[in-house]
This record gives C-alpha cells, sequence and structure tokens, in this order.
C-alpha cells in the first residue's frame, strides 16, 4: 500500500481516466471526482482505490453519491461517460446499454426501432440504467412487464479486485445462483454494474384506456385483484379514493366513499381488446360500471406524455401484498383523523407482489408537504406498518450480516460505496 | 478439511436431536442415499458395484429447527452436510463425496396455507411433487410446474436446482414462481428472504439461494405463487419443414406476446422416431377419451376439456416398461413417446446389429438421419394452451394463426392431446436401456434465439461422434430457448462406458459455451456439471464463492459440488 497523498493519488486517476476528467473537490478529506469513459476505466480507477484504500461511490444521474459524510478521501465515480447502447439484438429482443445511460433515453433510441424497455412509469426510467439496477424499490414493477431487473439478462460489472465480470446472457439457467442478482440491489457494494443485457419489447399492436367508477376503494381492489386473477395483464392500474380523484381531476365530483379505477391495456389487438374487457366485467360484478372515457385519457397522457401531473408528491408511499391493500388504506385513513388530518390516496404499480398506496394528506383544506408534516407521516407510516404493509425506501435489516459477509468476501478492503445498506 | 467421523459419537448426537427412530447409520440406509439418478452412476451400479461414497449417517427432520440443529452439530463435528429431497436429480448433487450426513427433507411436507389473494403458498421443501398440485388442485389453484419427474421429486430440490416443469412457458421455471424461501444457512442460522426481504432495498436473496443446490444453505420451505386452476386446456399439433423455420415460428409466437402453456418442436430425427411409434387410431382414440370427458369439443378449435379433482395435470401413474425382447432401439423409439412403437420397429435388426451400430453413434446417426429424411415427415410440433376460457380461447386463435403464418401445417388435435396423455412415460422408460446394456441421458442448454441454430448445430455435431442424437426444443421464451437432447449409445465394459460418457458430456458442454450457450437449462450442475462451471460463469464465480463465504464459511455445505472448491478428482 501506497502512503496517501493528494497529488500521488490525483496523479494515479488521471493515469486511469485523463486529467481533464478528475476535479478535486474540498480540503482536508478531498473527494475525487472521476469521470470514466469504459469499463476498462473503471477498473483502473478501482485498482488506484485500492491500492491507495479510498472508498469509491458511485453516482448516476446528476453525480448524487449515495454515501453518508465520511472522514476521509473519496473518489465518486460518475458513469455519465459510459452511455451508450453497445448492441440491439433485434432477433433475440435484447439490448445491451451501458450504466451511465438515461432510462428514458434508452427508451428514445428504442422507439426508433418501435421497441421498448417496456410499460414502466416514466418516473421509473428517469434514473440512469446503472441506478435503475443498483437501487431496488418496489415500485419499479410494470403488471405486464414484471419486475424491472426481472429484464436483466446479464450485468457487467466492475468487483473490488479491479475485474471486469459479465454474468452470462442465458435466457433461463440452472447453474447456480443468478449472480446478477448480486450486482443488481446491492447500490454498488458489490460491484460497480458497468452494462446491462435487457429483455425489451415490441410496441404493442394496440393499446385500450378504461375508466370505470366503483362504489368504494375495497370494490374498487376487489374488481382488479378478480381481474387479475382472470390473467388480464394491464399495462397500467390506477385507483383514486374520490378525494384524490377530485384533487386530480379538474371538475370531478365523486360521492364521497367511491373510487375512480382508470386502466390501460396492451398487446395484440384481439388480446388487448380481450383484457379490457375482462377489465370491465370485473368491475360490474363489483357494482361499478363505465365512466368518462377522458379521464383515463388524461391519466395516461399524464404517464406517457408528459402532461403535468398535479402538484405535491405524495407524502407517504406504502406497499402491500394484494391481501393487505385495503387494511393499509383504512388503516392511513384512521390514523391521519384521529391526527387530525384528512388522508387522500390513489393506488398504483400493481404487479405480482401487490401494488403501491400513495397518500397525501390535508389539514383544514390545505395540502400538507412531507417536510411539514413529520409527526402525522410518522404515524401514519406507523399504522401502515402494524396493517402488513413497507413502507417504500425503507430497509429490511435482517440479512445484513450474510450481506456484509458476501461484501467482506469480495472486498476485503471495504473500498466499495461503504456506508451503504448497512 | 472435514474431522474423521467416530461413529458412536455421531450416533449419540444425532440422536439427541432426533431421537432414535430418526437417525440411521446402517450401511444400506447410508448407500440407499449416495445416489441419485445420475446416469454415470447407474453405469457402474449395473456392474454391481457398491458407491463410491456413502454418508456416515442418514437423518429425517421434521422441523426447521432440527435442520438448523443439524448444521451446527455438524459444523461442531466439522463434518459436511448434504440435503437429500426425492433423489431424482440427474447431476449427482447429492454425493456425499466426503461423507457426512444426509439430511432427508421428506418428512417437511406440508402444504401449510394458500392465500387465494395474494396467489402465494407455503409449502415444506420435502413435499412430493404429485402430492403438492394435487392438493392444490383440491383447492382450486395449480402451480403450474410439471416435470417428468413429479412423481418422485420434491419442491425443495426443484427450488435447489432451478428446475423447469414442461408448462414453464406460461407458469415459468420454478425462479419464477419463488416468492420467497425459509433456508438453514451453513451458520446453522434460519434466515427468510420474503416480505421486506424480497420487496425491499438489497440484493433479492431468493434469486442467490434458488439453484445454489444445497451449497449456501437448505431451503427448508417456501412460499410459492400458485395460479388458479385452468379452466380451459386447448392442445395442437403442427408440422415445420425444418428445425430452422419451426425456430422462427416459436419466436414469432413468443415476441408477439403470446403464451402458450407448451411448446415443443421436435427435430426430424426426434420426429421420425416418434411417427415410428405412431398409435393406432384405437389406441389413440383412448388416450383422446381419457381427456375428453362429458363435453366435446366445442368452438372453432378442438378444446380439451378437463377432467375432475387434478384438473387433468396428473395422468394414470405411468408404467415402466416391461424387459422384452426388442433391445435398445425399439427402446429409443418409445422414448421418443409413444407406447405402440415396438411392434413396428424395424423387425429384423437383431439385438446384437442395434448394439453394434449404437457402438459406432455416427453411423447410427447417419443412417436414422437418412431414414428421416427419406420419410420427409419435417418436425413435429406440439403446442398446448391452458388458463382462464375467454382469454385461452383468444390466445389460441392468435397462436394459431401466428404459427400457420410462419409456415407451420395443422395437424388437428390428436397430436397434442397423445403427447398430454403421455407426457410423464419418457422418464420411466429408461431404465429398460440400461438393462439392454446401452446408457442413455438428456443434455439440456439453452441460448438467445440468434444463436439457437448454432448452438442446435454444434452440440449435435460434438455428439454425434459418440452417440445416437435426437432432440427437441421446449421451454420457450420470447428472449430464447431451451433445447433437450437425448443420447444413448453401447460401449461394453462399465469403465469403457464412463469413458465414452464422460467424453459426450465434456464435448457437449464445451460446444454449448463455445456458441454462446448455457451449460444447463434446468437440471442442475451437480457433480456433472462442476467442472465446467468456470467457463460458464468465467470470473463472476468470484461473486459465487463470496456468497459461499458469506452463507456457509466453513464450507461444510454439500461440499465438492457446482465447481465451487474441490472437484470430483480432489474426492477422497
Amino acid at each position: 500500500m501506497s502512503p496517501f497523498t493528494t497529488a500521488a493519488f490525483e496523479a494515479a486517476l488521471a493515469r486511469a481516466v485523463d486529467a481533464e476528467h478528475v476535479a478535486v473537490k474540498g480540503g482536508v478529506f478531498p473527494a475525487f471526482h472521476v469521470a470514466p469513459a469504459s469499463a476498462a476505466e473503471i477498473c483502473e480507477v478501482v485498482v488506484a482505490c485500492r491500492e491507495h484504500r479510498v472508498p469509491l461511490h458511485p453516482a448516476g444521474v446528476g453525480g448524487r453519491p449515495s454515501y453518508a459524510p465520511d472522514d476521509r478521501p473519496r473518489v465518486v465515480l460518475a458513469t455519465r461517460r459510459l452511455a451508450q447502447v453497445v448492441q440491439l439484438d433485434e432477433t433475440s429482443l435484447l439490448v445491451e446499454a451501458q450504466a451511465g445511460l438515461g432510462g428514458l433515453e434508452l427508451e428514445r433510441i428504442l422507439a426508433r426501432r418501435g421497441l421498448s424497455v417496456g410499460d414502466y412509469p416514466p418516473v421509473v426510467l428517469s434514473s440512469t440504467l446503472g441506478g435503475i439496477l443498483a437501487v431496488r424499490t418496489p415500485g419499479k414493477s410494470s403488471a405486464r412487464h414484471g419486475f424491472f431487473e426481472d429484464a436483466v439478462v446479464a450485468v457487467s460489472a466492475v468487483l473490488a479486485n479491479g475485474r471486469l465480470v459479465h454474468t452470462r446472457l442465458a435466457p433461463r439457467r440452472a447453474t447456480g445462483p443468478d449472480l446478477a442478482r448480486a450486482l443488481c440491489g446491492s447500490e454498488g457494494i458489490i460491484g460497480i454494474i458497468t452494462s446491462a443485457v435487457l429483455r425489451v419489447h415490441r410496441k404493442p399492436e394496440a393499446r385500450f384506456l378504461g375508466a370505470y367508477l366503483l362504489p368504494s376503494i375495497d370494490a374498487a381492489v376487489s374488481a382488479v385483484l378478480l381481474a387479475l386473477r382472470e390473467e388480464v395483464m394491464p399495462s397500467g392500474l390506477r385507483i383514486y379514493d374520490s378525494e384524490e380523484a377530485g384533487a386530480h381531476f379538474e371538475g370531478l365530483v365523486l360521492p364521497e366513499g367511491q373510487a375512480l379505477l382508470v386502466a390501460g391495456t396492451a398487446g395484440p389487438t384481439d388480446l388487448a381488446a380481450c383484457d379490457r374487457d375482462l377489465l370491465g366485467s370485473a368491475v360490474v360484478a363489483e357494482g361499478g360500471g363505465e365512466t368518462d372515457l377522458g379521464l383515463a385519457e388524461l391519466w395516461w397522457r399524464r404517464l406517457h406524455a408528459g402532461e403535468p401531473t398535479p402538484a405535491p408528491a405524495p407524502a407517504l408511499q406504502v406497499m402491500a401484498r394484494p391481501s393487505r391493500l385495503r387494511a393499509v388504506y383504512a388503516a392511513v385513513k384512521a390514523a391521519a383523523a384521529i391526527a387530525g388530518a384528512a388522508a387522500r390516496a390513489h393506488i398504483s404499480r400493481f404487479d405480482v407482489d401487490g401494488a403501491v398506496v400513495f397518500f397525501t394528506f390535508c389539514r383544514d383544506g390545505h395540502v400538507l408537504l412531507a417536510a411539514d408534516a413529520g409527526a402525522l407521516v410518522a404515524s401514519c407510516a406507523a399504522a401502515a406498518d402494524t396493517a402488513g404493509g413497507w413502507l417504500l425506501g425503507a430497509r429490511a435489516t435482517k440479512l445484513d450480516s450474510y450481506l456484509l459477509a458476501l461484501k467482506r468476501a469480495v472486498d476485503p478492503d471495504g473500498i466499495m460505496n461503504p456506508g451503504v445498506l448497512g | 478439511m472435514f474431522a474423521p467421523v467416530d461413529p458412536d459419537k455421531l450416533r449419540l448426537a444425532l440422536e439427541a436431536i432426533f431421537g432414535s427412530r430418526r437417525v440411521s447409520l446402517r450401511l444400506l440406509d447410508r448407500q440407499t442415499y449416495a445416489r441419485d439418478m445420475w446416469p454415470r452412476l447407474l453405469l457402474a451400479r449395473r456392474q454391481g458395484e457398491a458407491p463410491a461414497h456413502v454418508p456416515n449417517a442418514v437423518v429425517w427432520p421434521e422441523h426447521v429447527r432440527e435442520v438448523a440443529a443439524v448444521v451446527k452439530l455438524a459444523r461442531e463435528l466439522r463434518v459436511p452436510v448434504i440435503p437429500y429431497g426425492g433423489g431424482s436429480g440427474v447431476c449427482g448433487g447429492v454425493i456425499p463425496l466426503f461423507g457426512g450426513i444426509t439430511i432427508d427433507l421428506k418428512r417437511m411436507r406440508e402444504l401449510r396455507s394458500v392465500s387465494g389473494e395474494d396467489l402465494i403458498c407455503d409449502v415444506d421443501a420435502g413435499m412430493n411433487g404429485e402430492r403438492f398440485e394435487r392438493e392444490l388442485a383440491h383447492r382450486g389453484y395449480t402451480f403450474g410446474h410439471f416435470p417428468s419427474s413429479i412423481y418422485c421429486s420434491t419442491v425443495g430440490g426443484w427450488l435447489a436446482t432451478r428446475a423447469a416443469g414442461q408448462l414453464s412457458t406460461k407458469y415459468g421455471k420454478v425462479e419464477d414462481r419463488a416468492a420467497g424461501l425459509t433456508v438453514v444457512t451453513g451458520k446453522g442460522e434460519i434466515i427468510e428472504t420474503d416480505g421486506p426481504n424480497r420487496a425491499l432495498r438489497g440484493p433479492n436473496w431468493t434469486q442467490l439461494l434458488v439453484g445454489s443446490e444445497g451449497t449456501l444453505g437448505i431451503i427448508t420451505s417456501a412460499r410459492l405463487r400458485v395460479a388458479p386452476a385452468p379452466q380451459l386446456r386447448v392442445y395442437r399439433g403442427f408440422e415445420l419443414p425444418d428445425v430452422a423455420t419451426g425456430i422462427i415460428a416459436l419466436r414469432r409466437v413468443l415476441q408477439r406476446g403470446l403464451r402458450p402453456a407448451v411448446l415443443r418442436l421436435y427435430d426430424e430425427l426426434d420426429t421420425f422416431l416418434a411417427s415410428m411409434g405412431h398409435k393406432s387410431d384405437k389406441e389413440s382414440d383412448e388416450d383422446t377419451a381419457r381427456y375428453a370427458g362429458a363435453s366435446a369439443a366445442t368452438g372453432d378449435f378442438a378444446s380439451a376439456p378437463l377432467p375432475p379433482v387434478d384438473g387433468g395435470a396428473l395422468p394414470s401413474w405411468p408404467v415402466p416398461e416391461p424387459s422384452e425382447r426388442g433391445g435398445w432401439m425399439s427402446r429409443l423409439v418409445t422414448l421418443a413417446r409413444d407406447e405402440g412403437a415396438r411392434k413396428r420397429l424395424m423387425k429384423s435388426a437383431s439385438r446384437a446389429a442395434q448394439n453394434a451400430a449404437l457402438s459406432r453413434g455416427s453411423m447410427a446417426n447417419r443412417l436414422f438421419g437418412a431414414a428421416a429424411t427419406t420419410a420427409h415427415r419435417g418436425c413435429r410440433l406440439i403446442v398446448g394452451l391452458e388458463g382462464s376460457r375467454i382469454r385461452t380461447e383468444v390466445e389460441a386463435q392468435l397462436t394459431f394463426a401466428e404459427l400457420e403464418a410462419a409456415g407451420a401445417k395443422d395437424r388437428g388435435e390428436e397430436p397434442g392431446l397423445a403427447w398430454l396423455a403421455h407426457r410423464y412415460a419418457v422418464s420411466y422408460r429408461m431404465s429398460p436401456i440400461f438393462r439392454d446394456g446401452a446408457f442413455v441421458d438428456t443434455m439440456e442448454v439453452a441460448s438467445s434465439w440468434d444463436r439457437l441454430l448454432d448452438l442446435y448445430h454444434a452440440v449435435r455435431g460434438a455428439l454425434a461422434p459418440h452417440a445416437v442424437v435426437m432432440a427437441h426444443l421446449s421451454h420457450a421464451y420470447a428472449d430464447g430457448c431451451s433445447i433437450y437432447f437425448t443420447f444413448a449409445a453401447s460401449v461394453e465394459g462399465a469403465r469403457n462406458a464412463e469413458r465414452v460418457y464422460d467424453a459426450i458430456w465434456k464435448d457437449g458442454m464445451e460446444a454449448a459455451t463455445r456458441v454462446g450457450g448455457t451449460i444447463s437449462h434446468h437440471h442442475g450442475v451437480g457433480l456433472l456439471k462442476a467442472p465446467y462451471m468456470a467457463a460458464e460463469h468465467r470470473e463472476a464465480m468470484a461473486i459465487f464463492r463470496g456468497a459461499k463465504a458469506a452463507l456457509d464459511p466453513d464450507g461444510i455445505l454439500n461440499p465438492g459440488k457446482m465447481g465451487l472448491v474441490a472437484s470430483r478428482k480432489e474426492a477422497p
């Protein structure tokens, strides 16, 4: 190990990525911002970090690294120069793209060939590919195309030993654990993702939208679950309670307690129409009926055509299994009422694991920002947790000892994004 | 690395956990648990040889706490532990290379709960596959996992090996259906990978443990996704001119977003051998009748209405072939499917002549190849769809139309129903081939669509000099497909047979990796494919080894497997 000096280390980094892509910020414990242009350059940066025992923090969009403030020098590795589509295999419908490429940019590139990564909410795609894959949250999924990380066929990453590894490309295999899954979701502590091979889909032949009114939130959830049991594969689904519907759609007044359901289906024309009709039948079975299609069209434009979504962002997001959705909704409504506030919500991001409930809180007719309603949000979060929900962005810590042991095994010097995930 | 075992001390320690009735150190039990259904082991066994490696003891836990206790004990004593399910594996994954304690999980066998709203069930790892599916069927659900070993394999075995069932194109492989696991790690700790551990930040532990074949942990129960039992089942046979056209047809169906349950394309030789075993009309009528039930075919296409209780998923117990004259060649034909095969098979070919042909695989392949070409039967494709009634009807029409647009000729529902009736039989027809002095095995590889035809030719070409080879493509995905090769050869003497057997695998595996295929799609690695794991994963093995160090720091879990550390050659 060489004794650390800022100049020597900066020189080592400059050898790896060229001086113009190294910037030193800060004084006693400087942060070295590097922007490598290839996986090979990342390997060299990692070797330099290992040599000097300097921790390395990857950063995607906006260069915001995910580390806690540290009391030693560190490297912030920006992936913005790794932003290419490496290969597009239109026979197998696979794309290999680098980690620094934005999800939306990838979607634009694919769109020109009539392809798409899938029916994911654009907000999911607003990070870089590396960021989308490295940080795992339940909202990154779609009823039609599954969890985003299920689209990953192979991953390339640089490990702490400075070696570039490629997990094997195959549609499925039975050759041990899915090693790509150690790199996805591990937030850079096992390895730095440099590129990934993703499954892509042809643009659907047809898309249909539907808007439905139901007598209650419970009935709306039941209708959706009934349709999913009939194997309907919607490209998007959202349930609004009456207050949320009023806030999201100007001039829409629903009787209290009722719910609005908007949905999209896609695929081969006959199948997409079939899915739409099955969903409509499920709504009727739960005592509901069709309503103004314009509501669904506006929802879809907001999701996919850039039309502005009503501010502010929801203050509390809770994931719940299908069977717990109604309980979580009711528990948070009750907890908010006890605290003298009102909660309204929409339920979205349905997949095989359940869905996410997005709550917004109001008091005296004014929307409360998350920052101004800490105690209220905390008590509602506790109620949601008791009702069987999981808070988005939270972390289960029970398996941390194994994760850290895995990290120690592949990164004995602890240089890879230390401080995150336990 | 491992400590010598004092049998008396071991017995006492195990009886303290299990009592005396669920521990055995008897040689007969230890020999029984020394092996699985790896064909290479059958070669030596045919010669009456005893297993080379046996465990020191066998235990039968009934609770996850007992599994944790025995792993802790093994850690203290520094002896290996090997989990054991149905013993139906075909890669030698349960061979106790260094002795140790074999843990038979089959007494942990309950379907604990089914949540209809979440479509999730909670099931013990030792539950037999057939019982699992029947109990789900009674409650109106299916797991959708139907391997030909379903009668003799366990849920835990499926998960440990990343198994696939015959309807995987719709339901996915077992890893696609795993929502969470309960696992005893090499430290003797019980961990659960579902709930927040699966949904929230951090890596997906379920996917890191599924397929680890007992080397990272012992799966004791699982939360698995179930589906409502199908309301409708539709089967058809199609014919395609050749494998290349067939591959394009399969790809078109999958990439259009359609999900049939079954898409099986047989290559020319497999189709030819199957056709030689084509049933008489009476026989096929009987098969069809079993599936036809009360209501006959309805609508524009024929449907297969469901028999009661199990939804027709599980036909009656497959009967092994009686030992009779005819030789391996007729067995091979029956492997390709049908019952009536032997009757019409080259009666003139004596067993000696057949064995002579099989001992020279290249000649036999040319012979069969020429016959198949002359017969000009093309490639048979079996298509099946199942699920909710309305959606399945729509999807079936779209699927059949897409296949016809890709050049497939509709052969009606009879070939589909015949396949459905006999789909479990193949695994029970292998032993007679061994009895006849030959051997047979299967090699399941996979790749993305762009290199699939290369994979087919490369592996076929690698196996052909040694053995008669036929193949079918099944387990199709939007991005690729698996190819299932069946090969048979006849070699005098167990040692010579093993040598040829090993050469076949070496050449096949190298050919598969060379063109970018994977070495296994759903049989797993075990001991058989351990030498090829380095070629399969290359530097990424560092991550697997890291997981091994984290979850099994003393290396006591199923040692010597999966290319992690010691290979077979290093075994004592």
